[in-house]
């Protein structure tokens, strides 16, 4: 068969243009501020949520349902997404221009979408709503260098500290006492890895940047350009876990360990004490009921009083076609009615101005249920995110191998951090 | 625009050397006839319109993606922001990359690892499970199960049973061995994803080798045994030699497969790639590069580039010594 040399030289040009074209894509709207907000609310609108579908379908569908029948012309579609593989399908979708119109994100999930403009600048948009949020939510979707919000805040957390009380027991510790300090903990770690002979750890996973935090240590600098997180509070923090690691009382494991793993591992009754969330007491109560009837819940373990706070916000997507709707629902989802609503459902707290004063979280009614409760939102009022905004995925990897490093006895506590910085700090100039 | 030229039932008949080049079955079927004439006008287009589903499945699918990433290779593009041509920059940051010489010894470890076992292993088991015995195709089926199961579902079950506290370690503890860090120790993790490798690839590979062996004439090792060869000397004297090339062709493709592991090491090592990311392969690189919102997607292009490489010299030194072979 004989092919026509116009008919190559046009798959050679086809054959080189479209890959350059993948190159050239950007991502449209780099103010991530610009566009008309004011205007009707109408359109079809679609709203993406983190693996909430599952067990709040009814509340979201009624909330759905009331917004489209305060705003007549606009329709709300939901979508939700499993937890695993979130910020993949986040960056899945903005790099294709599919994102939803209002996105359910965190800080770090933010950072990146607002420096490629897909964030829309809520300080410029959607200025009029600042003072309904408490002021330190509403600024933890501000991003180190650069200026704006990108995302109206959400509902906020603590996250408990689960520790199986019979383990406790067996080595010897006051099961109603749990440790609360750094050293408290490395002290009953050692104890229960040694009462045991080494085949009960305390805990089955490293250390994060937010154990960082809590024991005191400075994390960025000043301006949050930087890491810093190799002070002399990190590198002690990291050689008492050593401690831990040799004596056992780190699960043999932890090098390797996932939040999923980890959660298994404390269901099997291998660890003693794992980090949750409210939701995880459903899964004990189903997956290991005896274990449930021995479950103890405290606070995060922290140095410095205070606890981390994980904090959930809403986006709109700046390329939205209907900016208006977009931004009317995602501050509906947030506004103080609601927030107080879902919390109603669920162990969270809200982030509107206010709301923790009231009656539901200050008053307890003796049962365990409303003194976690009363304690968490307590605990919020001091609360600090100690989860850097610009700590990508691939940094958080980078840390974590340094400190398996450190704990294999490769390389000391210091080496391995500043190590671990250099290397941040170089992702950070790279994104 | 001209228009085309159809030649005529009445045109001159075509020349008899014409004739005989055509194939017999098809001359008895079409000859020159009218309806032949009709399919030669429209000759210059339909071989590209049967093409052109494959061809656009090919082109979209391997194609483009191919191309595109080796553009990307030489930019600084990131997941949500468009590159820049930075030359050979990504190239050079692989030179002085830890991470990046851990995976390519990771990788080149599997190979050498998973391919001797796969190509050996699988000949052995199609010899066993050839036999005409009662019962025989039950273990065919057994042998071939672990292919068709999900990568994921037997990779978390590899998991459960090399756990700390798994069925293999109990059973280890029970005899007086003792626990065996199968997933702590970055040696340990690296071989046991390779023998999730082998056990998975196996039955793929017996089928393969079934095929061969089918094909060696029985007389062949009937003479052998006349001349007195017994089943070892007989193996490597008639069994070998006569599915040598299907070897070849099983260490190619064992081999490509190897380089390119995922699935298994990660299940295992977790995201992180085993302790301090010490099981980290080439794949695992490229996914933790190039993926999620800040992903670089030139470096991790840059990567998939030297995986290319790798793999294109794998294939053509595995063929380059089967030729000497046949010379």
């Amino acid at each position: 068969m004989r092919i026509s040399r116009r008919a190559v030289a046009a798959a050679a040009v086809v054959a080189a243009v479209l890959p350059l074209s993948a190159c050239g894509g950007g991502t449209g709207d780099s103010s991530g501020g610009s566009g008309k907000v004011e205007g009707k609310v109408q359109g079809r609108i679609t709203f993406q949520t983190w693996n909430l579908q599952a067990n709040f379908k009814p509340y979201f569908t009624g909330l759905i349902a009331d917004f489209e029948k305060k705003y007549p012309g606009a329709e709300v579609k939901w979508v939700d997404r499993p937890a695993e593989g979130y910020a993949d399908k986040i960056s899945a979708d903005a790099a294709g221009g599919t994102l939803p119109d209002v996105v359910n994100v965190s800080p770090d999930l933010v950072a990146p979408l607002a420096k490629a403009g897909i964030a829309l600048d809520l300080d410029k948009a959607a200025s009029k709503y600042r003072k309904e949020y408490l002021p330190g939510a509403w600024q933890s979707h501000r991003i180190p260098g650069m200026e704006g919000t990108y995302a109206f805040p959400w509902y906020l957390n603590t996250g408990p500290l689960f520790y199986n009380k019979t383990l406790f027991k067996e080595a010897g510790l006051d099961p109603e006492k749990p440790p609360t300090t750094y050293d408290e903990l490395f002290d009953s770690g050692l104890k229960l890895a040694g009462q045991s002979k080494g085949k009960v750890a305390t805990l089955a996973n490293v250390p994060t940047i937010e154990d960082f935090g809590r024991y005191g240590g400075q994390l960025t600098n000043e301006d949050g350009t930087g890491f810093a997180f190799n002070d002399a509070k990190g590198i002690e923090l990291l050689t008492r876990y050593k401690e831990l690691y040799d004596a056992k009382a780190l699960d043999p494991q932890a090098l390797t360990a996932t939040p999923e793993s980890s959660g298994h591992k404390f269901l099997t009754g291998s660890v003693a004490m794992n980090p949750g969330s409210a939701l995880d007491l459903e899964n004990f109560k189903k997956q290991a009921p005896s274990l449930y009837k021995n479950i103890g819940i405290t606070d995060q373990i922290s140095s410095t009083g205070k606890a981390n706070m994980y904090v959930m916000g809403v986006m709109v997507n700046a390329q939205t076609k209907q900016k208006p709707a977009a931004v009317a629902f995602a501050h509906y989802v947030t506004d103080a009615t609601r927030q107080m609503e879902f919390a109603k459902q669920v162990a969270i707290f809200p982030s509107t101005a206010g709301s923790l004063d009231d009656p539901y979280f200050t008053e307890e009614d003796g049962t365990d249920v409303t003194r976690v409760r009363v304690a968490a939102a307590k605990s919020l009022k001091t609360a600090v995110n100690y989860t850097p905004v610009l700590f990508s995925d691939q940094m958080k990897t980078e840390l974590r191998n340094q400190i398996a490093k450190a704990l294999q006895g490769k390389q000391s506590p210091k080496e391995a951090l500043d190590n671990a910085v250099k290397a941040c700090d170089r992702l950070l100039q790279q994104s | 625009m001209k228009t085309p030229v159809v030649p005529s039932p009445t045109d001159s008949p075509p020349r008899r050397d014409t004739v005989a080049a055509v194939p017999a079955a098809r001359r008895t079927r079409s000859g020159p006839g009218r309806s032949g004439h009709r399919i030669s006008r429209h000759l210059p287009f339909s071989p590209w319109l049967f093409a052109a589903p494959g061809l656009l499945v090919v082109g979209t699918f391997s194609l483009f993606p191919f191309f595109s990433t080796l553009v990307n290779a030489f930019t600084d593009r990131r997941t949500l922001m468009p590159g820049k041509f930075v030359g050979l920059a990504n190239f050079r940051e692989l030179i002085h990359d830890d991470m990046f010489w851990t995976g390519l010894r990771n990788s080149t470890l599997y190979v050498l690892g998973v391919v001797p076992a796969l190509v050996i292993l699988p000949l052995l088991l199609a010899m066993l499970v050839q036999r005409h015995i009662p019962g025989i195709a039950f273990f065919r089926s057994a042998f071939y199960t672990p292919v068709v199961a999900s990568i994921v579902v037997v990779g978390l079950i590899w998991v459960w049973m090399l756990d700390d506290r798994g069925l293999i370690n109990a059973v280890l503890e029970a005899v007086g061995i003792g626990k065996v860090g199968f997933l702590s120790d970055q040696w340990l993790l690296l071989f046991s994803a390779m023998t999730v490798t082998v056990w998975k690839g196996l039955g793929y590979y017996m089928i393969i080798y079934l095929a061969a062996l089918a094909n060696v004439p029985r007389e062949l090792h009937e003479a052998a045994s006349v001349d007195g060869a017994g089943a070892v000397r007989r193996f490597f004297t008639v069994t070998v030699p006569a599915v040598r090339s299907t070897m070849v062709l099983v260490g190619a493709l064992a081999s490509v497969a190897a380089f390119k592991v995922f699935s298994e090491v990660y299940l295992m090592a977790g995201p992180s790639g085993g302790p301090a990311g010490e099981d980290t392969t080439l794949v695992m690189l490229v996914q933790r590069v190039g993926t999620g919102l800040t992903g670089r997607v030139g470096y991790a292009s840059a990567i998939s580039v030297v995986i290319f490489v790798v793999t294109v010299a794998l294939m053509l030194l595995v063929l380059r010594a089967d030729r000497k072979e046949d010379a």
